[in-house]
């Protein structure tokens, strides 16, 4: 008789499993599609104006970003990659849709300009220091190291006198 | 009374011009007469603007809707704050209040610091000539005091993204730090003319040099904090061209900062200091230009106008006079000390420079990128966050960095045995946050780093407090007491360092984004979203009508795993005049460890709810970072009389350490 249950039971809870695997599939399904379509739309600009992107358009009502996005769901849940959405995109809107601009020609400017710039200061700054440093100047020779042990000792005790 | 106020602001440009010219003449003549009659000019140009300002901000409160600029900018339901705010809400208002604040600001300076004598005409002439610019576009190009053909009943009203407390400070303390960079650039612009270039000229501006900076933090504070609680995308941050041009005096403002100390203790960058303040305030007219001017879009830009070649001509001449003296003044400009070593705090402070201005051109050239690409290659290109984020991470990882190395390293030259005193616990400190944050499951380099850097520079301010303040325990001092005493002694040192504790909470907020997850749900009343612990129920909605909009009210009760917490009401509004563009009123709840975000993103006619719900870690620490730089201002602002004795001395005794 339990053996018989358990029997019953399994073929229960295989059934079950068959009937509600395709649902589970499902939401599993558009939950990633959310999650790609929220990552998708902080990498492509509203069309509004707004100047910012999908993800941060802070207009309540927008035709312009609810319409591309709605495009972005339906390439992903279409089994499109990111790279032919971002080309399926430039193509409708141009360039301007994208929030970073593509890695390649004048852009390189702005992706590596301020770092070439800062390299350029440490260089800058390395180069003079080390001139510096080797230059004899008149505070070198008032450096504290002029100092007697003596008044060493008498600037030490009128410092702690004064931090007291 | 528009008339009155038309007159006034013609006067004031007119007596701008005369203020300019009279100082000029006045030094160049050694006449005292024209000298203290530009001084009077100052005044007189204060004069004039505060009856402007007074009489639009009257007209605003008696509701005088003739006037064009007050019908467009409030109307009869708008409280009685947000109607004074109507005189920095539009673009005449604002101009006015730019003025006002510059007139303000001269007459101080003429009153305050009157012993400056040779410096004086040329300080004057300088606010003077800046004014000259301002007024003459009120009483040109922007006028607040056009009137309609006919009043209205009632006004336009204000922009509800404007009616936010927020919004009601982010105008004035943005623009008291714009307006007060002003006077170290007049100072700068006289030291110039005059060849008087020790750091008399420094340490006169020093304090308007600190205030500026502070209200120009609290500008950019309370500009984010607006964005988080009113444009309801769930961040503070969104690298827009206006928030951008706030942040770029602010970087350059800080390395000012941060530089002046070198020439002040080392008599050294003298050259430096000159076109840091140069580039400052040609940072703050490009800032108000980009607010004004309407060539980029911006969601902060409540104002577009043709005023934009006006201001690019302005910089442009701001920048060539200020070069060309700069130049002409080079053989004046020679340092006289020189650096002991490369590992010191000199060398150091350069490198703090370095990093501040390298971000504040990485932002410059990101942000007018779009104008390059379209000049360039005739294609329209936007430059948006995520290109901020990436190529500005790695800049600000090293700003925190060099914040915890900068303070503690030796004047001079630093020993094996002063880096390994002051480094070696804060260094440990740093690497195990990293090793524990890895073995906790963070995987998130950049999150990680910042936290590991954070730790360290934490340890190496407190390690100096407390290394401080024993010192003075040997004295028979109370811990406590000592501590005190210790900052009141040395306001500018500690005061810089609780500042540094603020930049630091900042920082790990920032981090913090890295954590943040969202969800959206679409529910019926008694249906459930979760994200992470939390449970939020939705109740239902409710609609009422206020003074000035219709108010529909989502309620949602929050549950910490079965525990109810809280009850959140995110709103959707319709303002009066404003019917197209329904605002939304988010719902946060704050902890010290995360915000619960809610967003009421739309109402369904089958009675459902779009809801966004995000979870933003950390936020808190942000907004304490953010009060802690301003207390810290303030500390290192009060005077203190032995101040540069102490400096001195400590400038001896650091080089034996």
């Amino acid at each position: 008789m339990s053996r018989a249950l358990l029997g019953i039971g399994i073929v229960a809870l295989a059934g079950l499993t068959v009937v509600l695997a395709p649902a589970h599939a499902h939401a599993a399904d558009a939950a990633a599609v959310k999650v790609v379509v929220n990552q998708l739309a902080t990498q492509y600009m509203c069309q509004c104006g707004c100047g910012l992107t999908l993800a941060s358009c802070t207009h309540g009502v927008c035709g312009p970003r609810d319409r591309t996005l709605a495009e972005i769901r339906r390439m992903v849940e279409g089994g499109k990659t990111p790279a032919e959405i971002t080309a399926a995109l430039v193509a409708q809107y141009g360039e301007a849709v994208l929030a970073a601009p593509p890695r390649r020609g004048l852009n390189l400017l702005a992706w590596w300009g301020p770092y070439a710039a800062l390299l350029a200061g440490a260089v800058t700054i390395l180069l003079l220091g080390a001139a510096w440093t080797r230059r004899p100047g008149p505070q070198r020779a008032a450096s504290p190291s002029a100092l007697s042990p003596e008044q060493r000792r008498l600037l030490d005790e009128e410092l702690r006198k004064f931090d007291a | 009374m528009s008339e009155l106020g038309n007159l006034s602001i013609a006067l004031a440009a007119l007596v701008s011009a005369y203020g300019l010219v009279a100082a000029l003449l006045g030094a160049g003549l050694r006449r005292a007469d024209l000298q203290h009659s530009a001084r009077n000019a100052v005044y007189a140009v204060f004069l004039l603007l505060s009856v402007a300002s007074g009489i639009l901000l009257y007209q605003a409160l008696t509701r005088d809707f003739g006037n064009a600029y007050v019908a467009s900018y409030s109307s009869r339901d708008l409280g009685f704050w947000y109607t004074v705010s109507v005189w920095w809400a539009g673009q005449a208002g604002s101009l006015l209040f730019w003025a006002w604040l510059l007139a303000g600001f001269g007459a101080v300076v003429v009153w305050r610091q009157a012993g400056y004598r040779e410096l004086m005409p040329y300080i004057i002439a300088t606010v003077m000539g800046v004014s000259v610019f301002f007024t003459l576009l009120l009483a040109v190009v922007s006028s607040p005091f056009a009137r309609l053909a006919f009043a209205p009943p009632d006004g336009q009203g204000l922009n509800p993204l404007l009616q936010n407390p927020g919004m009601f400070f982010h105008p004035p303390t943005q623009y008291l730090g714009y307006v007060g960079f002003t006077i170290p650039f007049a100072f700068a612009i006289a030291a110039m003319a005059t060849k008087r270039l020790d750091d008399e000229w420094i340490r006169a501006t020093r304090r308007w040099t600190l205030a500026s900076w502070f209200f120009l933090t609290l500008g950019v504070l309370f500009g984010m904090q607006w964005a988080y609680v009113e444009l309801g995308w769930g961040g503070y941050w969104a690298w827009d061209p206006v928030e951008n041009a706030s942040l770029l005096p602010w970087l350059t403002g800080t390395a000012f900062l941060h530089s002046v100390m070198i020439q002040e203790k080392r008599d050294m960058l003298k050259v430096w200091n000159l076109v840091l303040i140069v580039l400052t305030f040609g940072l703050v007219i490009f800032g108000t230009f980009l607010t004004r001017s309407g060539v980029l879009s911006s969601v902060h830009s409540f104002a577009l106008s043709s005023m934009g070649p006006l201001f690019f001509a302005f910089i442009a001449v701001i920048l060539i006079v200020s070069f060309t003296l700069l130049a002409l003044r080079l053989p004046w400009l020679k340092s006289a000390g020189d650096l002991d070593s490369l590992v010191s705090r000199e060398s150091s402070f350069l490198f703090n420079n370095l990093i501040l201005v390298g971000a504040a051109f990485s932002v410059f050239l990101g942000t007018i990128f779009p104008m390059i690409s379209e000049a360039v290659r005739g294609v329209k290109i936007s430059v948006g966050a995520p290109f901020f984020n990436q190529v500005n991470v790695p800049i600000g990882l090293a700003l925190l960095l060099v914040m915890g190395l900068c303070p503690l390293l030796a004047w001079r030259k630093a020993s094996l045995a002063n880096l390994s005193r002051n480094f070696l616990f804060p260094g440990a400190l740093g690497l195990l946050t990293a090793v524990g944050l890895i073995v906790a499951g963070l995987r998130q380099p950049v999150a990680v780093t910042a936290f590991a850097l954070s730790a360290f520079v934490t340890a190496t301010i407190l390690l100096d407090f407390h290394r401080g303040a024993m010192v003075r325990r040997g004295h028979g001092e109370p811990y406590p007491l000592a501590l005190g005493r210790l900052v009141l002694r040395n306001r500018r040192r500690y005061g810089g360092y609780v500042v540094h504790l603020g930049v630091i909470l900042l920082f790990a907020g920032m981090a913090g984004s890295a954590f943040s997850s969202q969800q959206e749900a679409v529910l019926r009343p008694g249906q459930t979203v979760t994200i992470n612990q939390y449970t939020l129920r939705y109740e239902g909605i409710s609609q009422y009508p206020t003074q000035s909009a219709m108010v529909t009210a989502a309620t949602l009760t929050v549950f910490n795993g079965r525990e109810p917490i809280a009850v959140m009401n995110p709103q959707r509004n319709i303002h009066r005049g404003h019917e197209e563009q329904p605002m939304t009123e988010v719902a946060i709840r704050s902890t010290m460890m995360e915000d619960l975000y809610v967003i009421l993103a739309g109402i369904g006619e089958d009675g459902t709810a779009n809801f966004k719900v995000i979870v933003n870690p950390l936020m808190m620490w942000m907004w304490i970072g953010g009060v802690l730089m301003s207390l810290g201002t303030v500390v290192a602002f009060w005077p203190e009389r032995r101040e540069a004795l102490r400096a001195r001395a400590r400038y001896l005794v650091g080089a034996e350490a």
